[in-house]
């Protein structure tokens, strides 16, 4: 090692702190980086392994009824790959034990012999159909899971007003139900209401009496033109009716997936960036320190021969060498905490199959973008050191100018302040540049804190929104069959209820021009209590004749406006309305319309298909027990016990902002730790030359103080700015039909935010307070002269 | 004592034609050195004496190619350095000069003996780094840093630190600034032999008018320009100096 490679060495020991500081940023940005990408890759591989294994549909159209035999006319047009023909309905499935539990089961046909040729099951326990074993099922582990089903168990299947057993005979995983939503619009539903059990053909067709089937899979050749086979489809199926074609985008729990890798990508992207732009700016500051507190040794090497290069070189390796610490440590905890998430996320999910390479060019990419933002950062302190001149560095530094600053010069009154503020003053305007530093460093760490605490908020606020001001009601019943409207009649002369009000859910398409969007619309009474409908606008509003309120989503998915003239059309009818306004809706996007109209949709008879319920606090645990007894049930919905489950799934979402909160504190303690520090030790010898002259250690801890807060001060109304900005932004990107989330950050979460970055400034400022008060007097004027 | 060989034109070393060097201060215009013009020999002990501010530094710096004048032009070994390019100064400085500064500047992150190897390890050929320290007396604390060094030692590491280059020419600042009385006549007198034995070119600095005794020449300054030029038949030994 050489002298000037073992002064690099020593320089470094005697800055560790700061180096430190530093180095932390990078590595959490690359933690983050290898994190979030080796994570999204392992998702992502794992996924599309599962899909591809268990043949996941390219796309699957719905039909009123079809004979099972359909299925040949669609194999042979081109492109096709393969199609299977099922049944897919929704029924009520009494589970065993003695409360008789009902739930909202999704029964889906299987082959019974040779395995489905697309859309199969994987058997995670127990087997798959075995010819003639009676009648059997088959469970969605999530399902099976939550409900402590075991194969052997026996478990009813409600057809025609009949109960039926089934044994389990096996519990399976789905790529259809990775995430077990029920619908687009039913992307968070509680396994405690909801179920998907396969069944055999061969039992199906037992069961209906006749052979036919509702829903065709298919898989297309690759390379193939999906939208023109599925044109080609349509056609075919002309005779069956066709209500729906839903592509492998738009399929409920792929597009949940998808939509939550892509949140895993914008953090592989956005939340790096941000933390390695920080690392990059501290590093400039601490070089720039560097550097400017080595000018006469920078002068000396440039007097004796070292050459340009080497001086240039001398001080990039600073910057360097945070990266590579940074960068390093970095790539190893991002690939550690990769494989956290990724297995979480696997044991979460219950993935089909799972495939985990390990990604070298990640760690690699991760190393790069650690160290390149280090060594960008670097070039300009470390060339300015290498522009030097020599006889000028070595001279004696010229006094700093002591004079009033603009602001004593406005507001004559400041000089006659106190020293412990008047000093701190003119510090902050004396040198702006390094004032600037402090207060960049205190708004990044604002924002950053400001929007992982914003995101936690937000969420919250939805889930309070969605089950306090949407779901009004204690429970709601939904039937397997629609039922008269009187019945809402019968239920309200309960004792259990002090309410009931009529739903009728329809699926339907909403038509706008070019586009369209299959959803359901909700029948409500004009007087509904118990599902508030809250205009974007702001204020309650409620449904009316012949118009229809819309959720948010659609004002965009299908680019329409107040006014404008929607079509509605359902299997029975179709509709030309006014939409009446638009209502915020957090999860999943609807029609509303009256009860009445909603019934014109269904085929004009005085129905409904569900009830919501207000009941008496004392009946709340045997409501569900007495809904049960209307034979029709198919699922009682508690909204407490639904908030819990949601919150529940939540706290996966919560987990990751908490480590995003904690990494945001970590980053705005390096880099107001960094900003303080360099800021205090710029000044030891002023501080010396204070000491000297008598002023004591405490008052100069408190100039310090003073000098800091004012700064951190100033930050803060940025950081607060800037973090709200970028939050408003990471949700406008996260909105779509199935998820729309306002965002909401609460008073005191700013007050909190506030009060973490002050209490960071104050912790990161004591070591540098304590390395000028323990500085030797005599050392630093003797340091003077060399 | 021998006298360079003065007067042979090929035994002239360096040579200053018309040099000043001005700085702008705002407004005014600081004349540190006025067309000044010399021409000094292989071998030659010279001392330079003047006032604080007459330029002394400024006149060093220029000859070791740290700074460049604002006009004229300077000649060292057939070399026009005035001409040269930053990468030609940077070898000339690593190669023809030991330059021991006004303000020691020493590294304070490195010891007494790292100091000099710092410099020593820009040369193909230095000096022996301990031989060195010994010559200026500081062996005993060659492990210390300059912290833990008083104002005189750390003036005599930058001492060592000059010489370990073996350059031709030696440009010494105040290199007895610091020193008492008794150390300050024995570095000068490592300083004359080093002239006499190796044969060095050296330009010494100092307010100190009795140190001129020992010099071949004495050149005087005063705001920035020469106003004497002294032979000096008979070179006085340093160890008969009294001041
Ligand atoms: N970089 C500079 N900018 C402005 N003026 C300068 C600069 N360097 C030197 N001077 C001025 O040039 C003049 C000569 O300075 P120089 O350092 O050469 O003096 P000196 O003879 O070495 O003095 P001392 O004995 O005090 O070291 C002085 O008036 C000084 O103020
Ligand atoms: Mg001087």
């Amino acid at each position: 090692m050489n002298k000037l490679q073992r002064k690099l060495v020593r320089d470094l020991a005697a800055s560790k702190g700061l180096i430190l500081a530093v180095a932390v940023v990078i590595f959490l940005g690359v933690a983050l980086f290898g994190a979030s990408f080796m994570g999204y890759q392992n998702l992502k591989s794992s996924y599309d392994y599962s899909y591809e294994r268990l043949r996941f549909a390219d796309f699957t159209v719905k039909v009123g009824e079809a004979p099972s035999n359909a299925v040949e006319e669609l194999e042979v047009i081109p492109g096709v790959a393969a199609v299977t023909g099922r049944v897919n309905t929704d029924i009520a499935l009494e589970l065993p034990g003695d409360d008789g539990k009902r739930v909202e089961a999704r029964v889906i046909s299987l082959p019974s012999g040779e395995r489905a040729a697309v859309n199969d099951v994987k058997v995670e326990e127990g087997s798959y159909f075995q010819g003639d074993d009676g009648n059997v099922l088959l469970v969605e582990k999530s399902f099976a899971k939550h409900h402590e089903l075991n194969p052997g168990d026996t478990v009813s299947l409600t057809v025609d007003d009949q109960e039926i057993s089934f044994r389990i005979a096996g519990i399976v995983t789905s790529p259809e139900y990775i995430w077990a939503a029920k619908s687009r619009q039913e992307i968070l539903v509680s396994p405690e209401t909801f179920g998907v059990v396969f069944v055999s053909q061969d039992t199906v067709s037992e069961l209906v009496g006749k052979p036919s089937i509702n829903e065709f899979c298919f898989l297309i050749d690759e390379g193939a033109d999906r939208d023109s086979i599925i044109a080609q489809v349509e056609d075919e199926l002309v005779p069956y009716g066709v209500m729906e074609v839903v592509t492998r985008e738009e399929q409920p729990s792929y597009a949940a997936l998808e939509q939550d890798l892509e949140g895993f990508g914008a953090m592989a992207a956005a939340f790096p960036l941000l933390f390695l732009s920080v690392g990059a700016l501290a590093t400039y500051i601490l070089l720039t320190r560097i550097v400017h507190s080595q000018r006469a040794q920078i002068g000396l090497m440039r007097a004796i021969g070292y050459s340009r290069r080497q001086v240039l070189v001398h001080y990039l390796s600073f910057a360097l060498v945070i990266g590579i610490i940074g960068a390093l440590s970095g790539a190893i905890a991002g690939y550690l905490l990769s494989e956290v998430i990724t297995n979480f996320y696997i044991g979460f999910l219950g993935l089909p199959f799972t495939k985990i390479e390990m990604q070298w060019l990640a760690v690699a990419e991760g190393i790069f973008i650690g160290i390149l933002p280090c060594i960008v950062a670097g070039i300009l302190p470390a060339y300015s050191a290498s522009r030097i001149s020599p006889a000028e560095a070595m001279r004696t530094p010229p006094p700093a100018t002591g004079r009033k600053i603009l602001l004593e010069r406005l507001f004559p009154f400041l000089t006659r302040l106190s020293s412990l503020w008047k000093i701190p003053l003119r510090n902050i305007f004396r040198n702006r540049r390094r004032s600037l530093y402090t207060v960049i460093g205190v708004t990044f760490g604002v924002s950053l804190i400001l929007v992982s605490a914003g995101m936690m908020d937000s969420v919250e606020a939805l889930i309070d929104f969605q089950f306090n001001d949407i779901q009004r009601y204690d429970a709601q019943v939904t039937f397997a069959q629609p039922q008269p409207i009187a019945l809402v009649d019968e239920v309200n002369g309960w004792d259990e209820v002090e309410e009931a009000q009529p739903v009728l859910q329809i699926p339907i398409r909403l038509e706008h021009g070019e586009k369209t969007y299959f959803t359901f619309v909700m029948g409500l009474s004009p007087d509904s209590e118990l599902y508030g409908l809250h205009s974007t606008g702001g204020g309650q509003v409620a449904v009316s004749d012949e118009r229809i309120l819309l959720s948010e989503g659609l004002r965009k998915t299908l680019d329409i406006d107040a006014g404008d003239v929607i079509t509605l059309r359902s299997s029975f009818a179709f509709q030309q309305v006014e939409v009446a306004g638009f209502v915020k809706q957090p999860l999943g996007s609807f029609g509303y319309v009256t009860v009445e109209q909603a019934q014109e949709l269904a085929g004009g008879q005085d129905i409904i298909s569900g009830l919501m319920l207000n009941v008496k606090p004392e009946y709340i645990d045997t409501i569900r027990e007495k809904a049960n007894q209307i034979p029709a049930t198919a699922s009682v919905e508690l909204t407490a016990e639904t908030k819990g489950e949601i919150d529940e799934m939540m706290d996966l979402g919560m987990a990751i902002m908490w480590v995003m909160l904690a990494f945001g504190a970590t980053l705005a303690f390096a880099i107001v730790f960094t900003t303080v520090t360099v800021n205090i030790l710029e000044r030891r010898r002023e501080i010396a030359t204070m000491r000297t002259l008598g002023e004591g250690k405490i008052r100069i801890a408190g100039m310090i103080t003073v000098e800091n807060l004012l700064l951190g001060l100033a930050g803060l109304i940025p950081g607060i700015l800037l973090g709200y900005g970028l939050a408003l932004y990471y949700f406008r990107l996260m909105q779509t039909d199935m998820f729309s989330f306002d965002l909401v950050i609460f008073p005191t979460t700013y007050v909190l935010t506030a009060g973490v970055v002050i209490f960071i400034m104050l912790i990161s400022q004591l070591p540098g307070i304590r390395q000028v008060n323990r500085l030797n007097l005599a050392q630093m004027t003797k340091e003077q002269a060399t | 004592m021998s006298k360079p060989a003065s007067g042979e034109k090929d035994n002239s070393l360096l040579q200053l034609e018309d040099v000043s060097r001005s700085y702008q201060m705002g407004q005014v215009e600081v004349k540190a050195l006025i067309r000044v013009t010399l021409d000094i020999v292989r071998g030659e002990f010279i001392v330079i004496l003047g006032p604080s501010g007459s330029g002394k530094t400024t006149l060093l710096n220029l000859i070791g190619g740290i700074d460049s004048p604002s006009s004229g032009k300077i000649t060292v070994d057939g070399i026009e350095i005035t001409a040269l390019d930053e990468k030609g100064l940077t070898g000339y400085r690593r190669n023809h000069i030991g330059f021991i500064f006004q303000f020691f500047n020493l590294i304070p992150t490195l010891t007494a003996k790292e100091n000099v190897e710092f410099a020593a390890e820009l040369v193909e050929k230095p000096g022996d780094v301990l031989e060195v320290l010994e010559l200026v007396g500081l062996k005993e604390r060659a492990n210390h840093y300059p912290s833990e060094l008083s104002g005189g030692e750390q003036q005599r590491v930058a001492i060592a630190r000059a010489m370990v280059k073996d350059p031709p020419i030696l440009l010494c600042d105040e290199p007895t600034g610091e020193l008492d009385f008794e150390t300050g006549k024995h570095i000068l007198a490592a300083m004359r032999r080093i002239n006499e034995v190796n044969r060095k070119t050296v330009l010494l600095v100092t307010h100190n008018t009795a140190i001129g005794d020992i010099a071949h020449r004495v050149i005087r300054l005063r705001s920035g320009e020469i106003v004497e030029v002294r032979q000096n038949p008979s070179p006085a030994d340093p160890q008969e100096l009294r001041w």
